[in-house]
């Protein structure tokens, strides 16, 4: 379980807010200071849904999920300095909450796994999306394609989500980052750490995968009868 | 992008073919495929395959399904905590 380190009070101790800028006890830099915490207040109540959100998909429980943001817009404040492009607000603290997820989630965690990236993909390439499609059944192109079967109407949230959720980790969070979330490629590369066209690749294979998944939810639902998966 | 009329004819002289078009399948709906020749590669396979074309309606839909997944809102009490924190900065 994720172990927040102390629920409904500042897990940082306040005198440590006079480390983050010391340049700023001046009068002007005070000023600035104020800005800078508008602003930055601004930034995170216009993100504050996106984070709670991303939160409960990594820990999967509403106080947890509460305690991560909480912990995550500490650390982003005190971090402020490290925000290069205010424009890439999203992103840095996207970034700053999955990173605090992952050190505190190695302690302990209900999750059932979260494998590093570098243990479970190739990225090299673009080639690797052929073979994986070469080996996607016939019923599953034929059913994926025609119009008439209208999967995507069918399938409810849930069962999208328990699709999701069957992905390998790094094409969950590359999928739910830049499909649900709506980061762009570079943001998304951001948040995770990796090059851009990493996130191009993930995204193919890994939306070719989730058809597959979806093709088993859609099977498990009784969405799909016999007859279809054999014409 | 518009509906192709004809019969797929998944490649001709001048069409990149499915596999290539897939490729670019994802990039191209995320609006990420920034590149002008890519882009009009792409957009002729689609007006010349009805199934690439048909393939790419389907995707395009079931990005609109996962784009709604994203309508959870924070609970105000977490708004409340997050208010009462920032006050302290």
């Amino acid at each position: 379980m994720y172990r927040p380190a102390k629920r409904g009070r500042c897990p940082v101790p306040l005198g440590r807010l006079a480390t983050v800028a010391p340049e700023r006890a001046t009068i002007r830099g005070m000023t600035e200071r104020t800005a800078t915490r508008r602003d930055f207040t601004q930034a995170v109540e216009a993100q504050i849904d996106a984070l709670y959100g991303l939160a409960l998909r990594l820990v999967r429980k509403t106080a947890d999920a509460e305690d991560l943001v909480a912990e995550t817009v500490t650390k982003a404040w005190l971090g402020i300095d490290t925000l290069d492009d205010p424009n890439r607000f999203r992103p840095w603290i996207f970034r700053i909450l999955r990173n605090q997820f992952i050190s505190e989630y190695r302690k302990a965690s209900s999750r059932p796994r979260l494998v590093s990236i570098d243990e479970q993909e190739d990225d090299t390439g673009e080639s690797d999306l052929i073979p994986l499609l070469s080996g996607q059944p016939d019923e599953f192109l034929q059913w994926w394609a025609n119009p008439e079967t209208d999967v995507a109407n069918r399938l409810l949230g849930e069962q999208i989500m328990a699709a999701i959720d069957e992905l390998p980790e790094s094409f969950r969070e590359t999928i739910l980052l830049v499909n649900v979330d709506g980061l762009g490629y570079d943001e998304a590369a951001k948040v995770l750490g990796v090059p851009p066209g990493t996130i191009r690749s993930r995204m193919k294979r890994g939306r070719t995968l989730l058809q597959k998944a979806l093709w088993i939810q859609a099977k498990d639902a009784g969405l799909i009868r016999d007859q279809e998966t054999k014409k | 992008m518009s509906r192709p009329e004809d019969p797929p004819t998944h490649r001709d002289h001048d069409d990149i073919g499915c596999l290539a078009a897939i490729e670019m399948f994802y990039a191209y709906l995320d609006g990420e495929l920034d590149d002008s020749v890519s882009i009009a590669d792409f957009e002729h396979h689609m007006a010349h395959c009805r199934s690439c074309f048909t393939r790419a309606e389907m995707e395009g839909l079931l990005n609109e399904r996962l784009r709604e997944l994203a309508g959870r809102r924070a609970p105000d009490r977490l708004k409340s905590r997050v208010r009462d924190l920032m006050k302290r900065f």
